[in-house]
């Protein structure tokens, strides 16, 4: 198993896609090596213990009707426990582990004093729109920086939505009255190998209305630098940023204390 | 009563109370479900051929998806396993009948009837397109504005109330009607499945029940639940899911129970370790009600609670490992029969295989937060369920001999199951390969394309698969080889012990197992006396053995032969049918406008059609319900049987006891609705809507009523007809003041307050809604079991229950239950 603690060190920061990754490499390989045996044992066993019509053996006790039944424990009771007992040890023993990783996604990487960026994606009939700290909002597209930790909140001003990346893994509930959080984070590596912008299609994973289909959302991660540029320009219309139907402590994207590390503009 | 006429006259199926009619009728129309399921799933897969091209509208393809979802689970897989369990439960545990045959029969118009509703739904200005999860506030008209939507959650509620008649009959049968000699542990598997899924069945769908009627209270009356921001939204997730999860093993079970049965029969072999499968398949259905919460693991839980969650998960994937690891085990040394029942069954155990390692990938709070709605998901559970559903099928060929009396083909059997299987596993396991397509998303990732079109063409081979087993069955029917008592080598359940099919009492004498095989044993009875066990001899004994012969006297009616026809629980389905239609587009036809008083109210009907159906509906339920009152109807109770855990207790009262019991989780699915609401609003920003002080005059009047109704009982004990008219009488007249001063208070808080069911002057809306919609609920148990108390009076009026007075017995246990919920309500609504 992988230590939570390993995983902290700031350049070493896991994306919740690589952790899932890990986890799915294992399950579907161990969950197709036991499937494979249990299927094919069963199927072996059923060819070898067919009716091919010879005479039945001496032993052989067929049930007959109306009688009560017996076979309540018996010698192949052992076998069942032993097969039993193995497959609990499997599944107990791999759910123990997803656990492990489970506890570093839940609180992502420790930026220390990097500070990370909170953001608050609101979901909508049929959009997303983000509201960032400074109060500007875009609709549809998330602009954010590589190698940053990007934390959403996520609700809803309507209906039940879904926001989720399948390509960042990273997926929560977004439900009026109700405020979820994920993370996510992407590495300058990954956003040069996608020619300077990295971008990923988002989503809504929960049906929503007649525009469920079609509600879908772009992620675009720029360079740090970029990025700022980009930040410091949308000061000029914060001032629409509260033109949306938001009500109440949604009104006032919050701005927590290490929010803006690195933003400076 | 009324006689029961040939099963070649139509009439014969409109009035029959006889189980294995009903098996029969339950089976025909759960398949049409499946053909209206199954055309809605190929219309799904049209759509998902190519991600550009559209056959249907956005919101057309969520009213398909979501219909599909309900019919297949509600409407086919459930009533198409209850089809096998009315025919064969009674059989294997050799009993004549269910217990309550109207209310079974009422069970399966309700059912029908339901369907029905959600057939006209879609004529309603379009069905419900909220996913056949209805997550909130999708559900609420706001979101979802046509007539039909509401019209599908009317139909819902009302395939409910059905189950839940159902429900009760099979648990009062199961514990009170199986043969002397078969102990609880000595039933057959299919039974014992059977059973378990009744007892989820009780509580499961009573929360379903409820949470239905809060859906039809914000969607007909106005209130604001599912809209209210104060966690409107997660309390429809934990009450739908809290149902939800337990649905899973309700409709697996029947399955379940069909495998565990033709894996014995067709291998000569009995299961292996059947007590412990037994004691597995009773953990799951308790453990079923701990595990809701992992459908929710991307809402704002905390970490804590999703721990426990996953851990409650684990936990009950492992008693399933070991009923797979059981059935594999049966087969070993086996002398296994490949027929087409045996095929059905061990493809779906293989299935089951994959939907259980699919299913622990999900158990991984990680792995389910990239898999949470999506494809991975919906491959995962039609693996599980309609995997499961494939040993049903496998049923409906074991059982067709019987049923009919003819073979099937063997060759189109074979055939069936092939195209079958293959199709199944097209359009399934193509799923899990693209399962990064969003669930209920047409317009997918072109990546995905090639096997979304593997998946389409799996789906016409799968529907094409189930015409061969139609006309199979058809043509069998009609001129199939004759398949005598017993086609089987191996059965062992006491079906094949009789004629195929049955003849309508079910036994050439009483089937007993007391000798530890089945016996068909002749008693004596005396003119006009209680029966007389026989002896292993068949005589006749002269000391009954079991203690229940003592209470036989108590049955007045000796000489009577039962009944098996009556034509209320049709009539009182169709009315409620009509009266829920008329509910359903009540709120678009009439306008209730602003005013001091309801005398001066104005009310505008635009549409009278819908008012003027809820009216002919809900007189004509009341008349056939008094009607089926005064039906003079025989239902014989087993005489000798074995009742464990339930000695001593009679029938009806065994029924009222598991009515009540739901109807606990009824009340206390809105009592939790109110306490979880007002938390997450501050539970100190709450004060009481009303005055302390109507509250507590109407908790003493049902207090005293409760004792009314005792003095009731003892004056019915000492055969005084002027007593128990008397306290009768005051308890229905206690009854009245409770509901008078209810209407003046809400009345007071109407129009004098300003407090309405979607408006509140002084707080949040939903406080109001809360305030009325649980208040109403318990006003109509009261309005229901004053219905009931007239009805009792006047019969007391004619000089009824001074011989037998438990009718006055087991009203008084209903009683009493509504004045208890009335003490939990009163400090919640009144004093806190």
């Amino acid at each position: 198993m992988i230590d939570p603690i390993t995983l902290q060190q700031g350049t070493d920061w896991r994306a919740q896609a690589e952790v899932f990754d890990e986890i799915f490499f294992v399950f579907l390989t161990l969950g197709t090596v036991i499937g494979i045996i249990v299927v094919s044992y069963t199927l072996w066993n059923v060819y070898k213990y067919r009716d091919d019509g010879s005479e039945p053996d001496e032993d052989f006790d067929a049930p007959v009707v109306g009688e009560l039944p017996t076979g309540q424990g018996g010698p192949k009771a052992k076998k069942l426990f032993l097969s039993f007992g193995l497959s609990a040890i499997v599944v107990i023993s791999l759910v123990v582990y997803a656990y492990g990783l489970l506890l570093y996604v839940e609180d992502g990487p420790d930026t220390g004093a990097e500070g990370d960026i909170e953001i608050t994606v609101e979901g909508y009939q049929f959009g997303w729109e983000y509201f960032y700290p400074n109060g500007h909002s875009e609709m549809n597209e998330l602009v954010v920086p590589a190698d940053q930790r990007i934390d959403l909140k996520i609700t809803s001003r309507d209906v039940w939505h879904n926001f989720g990346s399948s390509e960042l893994r990273i997926k929560s509930d977004a439900i009026p009255g109700e405020t979820s959080e994920t993370w996510f984070t992407v590495s300058s590596e990954e956003v040069e190998e996608q020619g300077g912008e990295a971008t990923y299609l988002v989503e809504c994973f929960e049906l929503c209305g007649s525009g469920h289909s079609a509600m879908k959302g772009q992620i675009t991660v720029l360079p740090e630098d970029e990025w700022e540029e980009w930040y410091a320009d949308t000061d000029g219309d914060s001032e629409n940023a509260n033109s949306s139907s938001i009500e109440g402590d949604l009104a006032n994207p919050s701005v927590t204390g290490s929010a803006v590390g690195g933003v400076s503009a | 009563m009324s006689e029961l006429p040939p099963t070649t006259s139509v009439r014969r199926w409109l009035v029959t109370t006889n189980h294995k009619d009903i098996g029969i009728l339950y089976l025909i129309t759960a398949l049409f479900f499946l053909l209206f399921g199954g055309v809605l799933a190929l219309l799904i897969r049209v759509q998902l051929w190519d991600p550009a091209n559209q056959v249907l509208s956005g919101l057309a393809y969520n009213e398909a998806v979501t219909a599909h979802g309900l019919i297949m689970v509600f409407w086919f897989l459930s009533p198409f396993g209850f089809g096998f369990a009315n025919y064969f439960v009674p059989l294997q545990i050799g009993a004549d009948d269910l217990a309550f045959p109207r209310l079974n029969a009422l069970s399966y118009w309700m059912y029908l009837f339901s369907g029905v509703l959600l057939g006209i739904s879609f004529f309603q200005g379009g069905t419900l397109s909220a996913g056949w999860t209805m997550y909130a506030p999708l559900n609420v008209p706001m979101y979802t504005p046509s007539i039909g939507s509401t019209g599908a959650v009317m139909a819902l509620a009302m395939f409910v109330i059905g189950v839940t008649a159902s429900t009760v009959n099979f648990l009062t049968s199961i514990h009170h009607s199986r043969a002397e000699g078969m102990g609880i542990m000595d039933m057959p598997m299919f039974t014992w499945s059977m059973l378990a899924t009744v007892w989820m069945m009780l509580f499961a769908f009573a929360a379903l029940l409820a949470v239905g009627l809060i859906l039809a209270a914000d969607r007909v009356l106005g209130s604001v639940y599912f809209s209210a921001t104060e966690g409107g939204s997660l309390l429809w997730g934990h009450l739908f899911w809290f149902f939800g999860h337990p649905e899973v093993y309700i409709v697996f079970f029947p399955a379940l129970g069909a495998m565990l049965e033709l894996f014995q029969t067709f291998s000569g072999r009995r299961l292996v370790g059947r007590k412990w499968v037994i004691i597995a398949i009773c953990l799951i259905s308790v453990q079923s009600f701990l595990v809701w919460m992992h459908h929710m693991f991307l809402t704002t839980i905390n970490l804590e609670i999703k721990t426990l969650m996953m851990a409650t998960t684990i936990g009950i994937s492992l008693p399933f490992d070991l009923v797979v690891f059981s059935l594999i085990y049966t087969l070993m040394k086996g002398r296994i029969q490949f027929t087409t029942p045996f095929l059905f069954a061990f493809g779906a155990l293989l299935l089951f295989i994959v939907g259980g390692i699919t299913g622990v990938f999900l158990g991984a709070i990680v792995l389910d937060y990239e898999f949470r709605g999506t494809y991975w998901v919906v491959a995962h559970f039609h693996y599980v369920m309609f995997g499961g559903a494939t040993a049903l099928f496998g049923a409906a060929y074991y059982w067709f001999p019987k049923m009919t009396g003819k073979m099937y083909d063997e060759f189109l059997g074979k055939l069936h199951f092939v195209l079958f299987f293959i199709g199944f596993n097209a359009v399934y396991a193509s799923m899990f390969l693209g399962w990064e397509t969003p669930r209920r998303v047409f317009e997918y990732n072109p990546a995905f394309q090639l096997f979304h079109q593997i998946g389409t063409i799996g789906a016409f081979l799968l529907g094409f698969s189930f015409f061969i087993m139609f006309y199979n069955f058809l043509k069998s029917f009609v001129s199939g080889p004759d398949a005598g008592e017993n086609p089987w080598d191996y059965s062992r359940t006491a079906e094949w012990a009789v004629p195929s099919p049955p003849p309508l009492e079910n036994w050439p004498n009483r089937p007993s197992y007391a000798s530890g095989k089945l016996e068909f044993v002749k008693d004596y009875v005396p003119d006009g006396g209680p029966a007389v066990k026989a002896d292993e001899n068949g005589n006749a004994a002269t000391d009954g053995g079991d203690s229940h012969a003592d209470h036989i006297h108590e049955y007045a009616y000796w000489d009577k032969h039962p009944s098996h026809a009556s034509i209320w629980p049709l009539a009182l389905s169709l009315a409620t049918g009509i009266m829920f239609l008329g509910l359903s587009g009540f709120n678009d036809s009439i306008s209730i406008g602003v005013a001091d008083s309801l005398a001066t109210t104005p009310v505008t009907i635009s549409n009278p059609v819908y008012p003027a159906l809820t009216v002919i509906g809900l007189l004509g339920l009341v008349y056939s319900g008094v009607k089926w009152g005064f039906e003079d109807f025989y239902a014989p109770p087993a005489e000798f049987a074995e009742r464990w855990p339930f000695n001593g207790v009679e029938k009806v009262k065994l029924g009222m006891w598991f009515f009540l019991a739901s109807d606990v989780i009824v009340f206390g699915a809105f009592i939790s609705a109110a306490v979880f609401i007002r938390y997450n609003a501050g539970w100190r920003e709450w004060a009481p809507l009303t005055d302390s002080l109507p509250g507590l005059i109407n908790t003493f009047v049902l207090l005293t009523s409760s004792f009314t109704v005792i003095l009731a009982l003892v004056a019915a004990h000492r055969k005084s007809r002027t007593g128990l008219l008397a306290s009768l009488g005051t308890t229905i007249a206690l009854g009245l003041t409770f509901l008078a001063i209810k209407m003046w208070e809400w009345h007071h808080e109407i129009y004098d307050v300003g407090v309405t069911i979607a408006e509140n002057s002084h707080g949040d809306p939903i406080q109001a809604s809360i305030y009325y919609v649980t208040t109403g609920l318990h006003g109509v148990h009261v309005v229901g079991g004053l219905l009931i108390a007239g009805f009792l009076f006047y019969r007391a009026w004619h000089g009824a229950y001074l011989e037998d007075e438990r009718p006055v017995e087991y009203f008084g246990l209903y009683w009493h239950f509504v004045d208890i919920v009335w003490v939990f309500l009163f400090p919640l609504f009144y004093l806190f």
